[in-house]
């Protein structure tokens, strides 16, 4: 074993160990801020195994998306509602918790079954495509065009709804001149009629 | 269409112009990096006092007639003015006098009003001290004079801005003894003509 | 094209005449590049710190330190010692673990950047082949520290410094990535390295701040931005939010954060010249002057003295954007938040946008200018 592997190998086990703990984290932590940034921790790790297997674009991707954009966004998120409140007891919980627990053991075993089955030899006569980006491009644009295309028209209907869901205009503070006649309506916001744009 | 073109030519045409702005903006910065610096460097440099300079109050304890106009004429009544009613000579004799200057506002009324000029106002303004009651000037401390900007070997005197010969905005650029612009109080004194005695 | 000279190669082979086995050679390498980098870092920013003292005073008429040392170039190493003996306060009912990470995740990203910035054909610590897009990815971990700081300091105003720097940090990430990826599309490729090559050449007729202007004035006042400078200091608006995420820091831990902000403004300066005007690059091209001195390109000599001049170049270059950000900072009035939302979000974005649009159009019209 020369020094590269060793160092590859070290730092498969770090990373491994390091997102691991954070993944833990993510879950186990009471305090919801510190789940946060253990995930933050996660995604970083999770881009330290995307430079091991030499995937240098994806890692970086990996970091702007996840760890720039996803996690800052659910910190802001966090930040921005920080109430604390007690977790009423609900009725009928244990409904919720086996649902849950099922869902997350049938993913388990897909994914289980999906890393059983995997065929992980590596083919090592396959040199590395020698720029990752060039490669990926070329994907994008001839037999991934279709999923290519459909994430995009999803990115826009994001885009969409969140300029429409900016453009309402409620009415706060009204709804109370109305308390007594007629209940006000729970899930809905009054909403100012809109003008038409000249 | 042609609405949202004539409003899209608009907003561009503003940005032109705050970018223009922003670029005068830089420029009159610009001139000012070129300027000298007006720092004077105080301990080392100090500007000359003008003539009518209200610093710390000066005061001369054998012209003083215990008159209190001095306290009665100050905003806080601060003078203390300690005397004692000497019947041999019928008069009043001072005993102690001092005045708190780190309470004093520098208003120099008592100058102004004082009968018999024992007080007058100096050019000293360093009057910083470890202990607020070290201010308490009694009359010893008071009847020092400060020493003068221009006679200290260590100091270098540099000239007020209004106090500068014509045509000229810094006092670095010029010795402290040049004359300023116009004409001095006492030359104005002596280039007017004497008003003419009273006969008889 | 002329390699340049390449530094690495020649250590190694010296080792290996040492009779060191290439390996080791190698090994002993390795470290060397970083550990300047690093230094070199530290040290471009004391010159920036001590840069902007000097000039803060200038265009305030003001003299400036002048009495550490000559000229007061021992300012910054002064205020460094300062901070480093401070006594490290943590207040009560932080979140102490938070609180010390805060400025580490700050820091670490922004030296990492300077992993891509090259100041010769082989001066530079490794040529990624992501390049560009690496340093972009990087700079969107700051916020996550800033985030931390804001809410670990127990601080209202932390706390809305901490959530202004992320908004600001997300919103102008999306232009200053537009800016790089016409400049991108332009060279074809991501590596600095390849974007100066493309530029080289024609001397400063090549630059692609001729080719692509309104780009450059995008990335710089996106840069600012994510470097928190004036006219976008909000995170740390001193009349609003006493100083941010860093009002509770003192000693160590406010050095790094200090230190942080100065290396990604060296390190964007850096980035400008590298981008659009040329990198290492002469005005002239080195070729020419050879011709004209009549000595060979790749005479020894010759390589040290442009390899020198290429770094010198990078670094004036660099700096007169520096010195042009801190003109700013004395020119322009802070901006308001939901200005500068405004601004990055209608603004900026929009013209990211077209200026992608129309490079992507001029570089199918005029294949041979901008890089078909």
């Amino acid at each position: 074993m020369n020094l590269a592997e060793g160092v590859q190998l070290v730092s498969l086990v770090l990373l491994s160990v390091m997102m691991l703990a954070a993944a833990l984290g993510v879950v186990l932590f009471e305090n919801i801020v510190y789940s946060a940034f253990t995930l933050g921790a996660v995604f970083i790790s999770i881009a330290g195994l995307y430079i091991l297997l030499n995937a240098d674009f994806v890692s970086a991707a990996q970091i702007l998306i996840y760890v720039g954009a996803v996690n800052v966004l659910i910190l802001f998120a966090i930040m921005l509602v920080n109430k604390r409140e007690a977790f009423k007891p609900l009725p009928r919980r244990w409904i919720r918790k086996i649902s849950t627990a099922f869902v997350s053991l049938a993913l388990f075993t897909l994914l289980a079954t999906m890393v059983l089955q995997t065929n992980w030899t590596v083919d090592l006569s396959l040199s590395p495509p020698s720029s990752s980006v060039e490669t990926i491009g070329l994907h994008f644009f001839s037999d991934y065009l279709l999923p290519f295309e459909l994430a995009s028209i999803l990115l826009l209907m994001a885009l969409v709804g969140a300029v429409v869901l900016a453009r309402r205009e409620t009415i706060i503070g009204e709804e109370t001149a109305i308390v007594g006649e007629e209940p006000a309506p729970v899930l809905e916001l009054p909403e100012r009629p809109k003008e038409p744009i000249a | 269409m042609l609405k949202f073109l004539n409003q899209v030519t608009s907003y561009g045409k503003e940005s032109i112009q705050a970018a223009r702005y922003i670029g005068q903006g830089l420029s009159v910065t610009f001139d000012h990096m070129k300027r000298r610096p007006i720092t004077v460097q105080y301990p080392y440099e100090k500007l000359i006092p003008s003539e009518r300079f209200r610093g710390r109050i000066h005061f001369e304890f054998d012209k003083c007639i215990s008159c209190e106009v001095c306290v009665r004429v100050c905003p806080i009544n601060l003078p203390v003015v300690d005397w004692e009613f000497n019947k041999e000579i019928k008069k009043k004799q001072l005993k102690h006098y001092s005045i708190d200057f780190g309470v004093c506002i520098f208003c120099a009324n008592c100058v102004e009003y004082c009968p018999t000029n024992c007080l007058s106002v100096t050019e000293e303004y360093e009057l910083s001290t470890f202990d607020r009651h070290e201010l308490n000037f009694d009359s010893v401390a008071m009847g020092r004079l400060p020493y003068k900007v221009t006679q200290d070997p260590m100091v270098t005197p540099i000239r007020e801005f209004a106090y500068l010969p014509e045509s000229e905005i810094d006092g670095h650029n010029i010795d402290h003894t040049e004359s300023r612009a116009g004409q001095t109080p006492a030359e104005i004194v002596a280039s007017t003509p004497k008003p003419e005695t009273k006969e008889g | 094209m002329n390699p340049g000279i390449d530094l690495e190669q020649r250590f190694v082979e010296t080792l290996m005449e040492l009779g060191l086995t290439p390996g080791v050679a190698k090994t002993i390498w390795l470290p060397i590049p970083m550990l300047l980098m690093i230094i070199g870092a530290t040290v471009g920013v004391l010159v920036s710190v001590w840069l902007e003292r000097k000039i803060s005073a200038a265009a305030q008429q003001r003299i400036g330190p002048e009495y550490i040392g000559p000229l007061g170039i021992l300012a910054p190493v002064a205020d460094g010692i300062k901070l480093v003996f401070k006594e490290d306060v943590v207040p009560a009912n932080t979140d102490p673990l938070l609180f010390t990470l805060g400025p580490i995740m700050v820091v670490i990203p922004v030296f990492f950047s300077y992993l891509i910035v090259p100041f010769g054909q082989n001066i530079l610590i490794t040529d990624l082949g992501i390049g560009i897009f690496f340093w972009i990815a990087l700079s969107s971990i700051a916020p996550i520290g800033l985030l931390m700081s804001g809410y670990s300091s127990n601080n209202k105003y932390s706390l809305l410094g901490g959530l202004r720097a992320a908004a600001q940090s997300i919103s102008y990430e999306i232009p200053l990535a537009l800016a790089v990826l016409a400049v991108v599309m332009i060279s074809n490729s991501l590596s600095t390295i390849d974007i100066v090559n493309q530029q080289s050449g024609h001397g400063i007729f090549g630059w692609y701040i001729f080719r692509n202007p309104f780009g450059f004035l995008l990335f710089w006042i996106a840069a600012l931005a994510e470097c928190e400078r004036m006219p976008f200091d909000l995170p740390e608006a001193e009349e609003e939010l006493v100083a941010g995420y860093q009002t509770e820091y003192a000693g160590m831990k406010f050095a790094l954060f200090y230190l942080g902000s100065y290396v990604n403004l060296v390190l964007s300066s850096i980035l400008v010249a590298v981008l659009y005007f040329g990198g290492w690059d002469l005005p002239i091209p080195a070729t020419m002057i050879a011709d004209w001195i009549n000595v060979d390109p790749n005479n020894a000599i010759f390589e040290l003295v442009t390899a020198g001049l290429g770094l010198v170049m990078t670094l004036l270059k660099a700096y007169f954007f520096l010195f042009l950000a801190i003109l700013l900072r004395w020119t322009v009035p802070r901006v308001r938040i939901d200005q500068l939302l405004d601004f990055g979000w209608k603004f900026l974005l929009p013209v990211g946008l077209v200026n992608l649009l129309i490079t992507a159009g001029l570089k199918l019209a005029f294949p041979f200018a901008f890089g078909g």
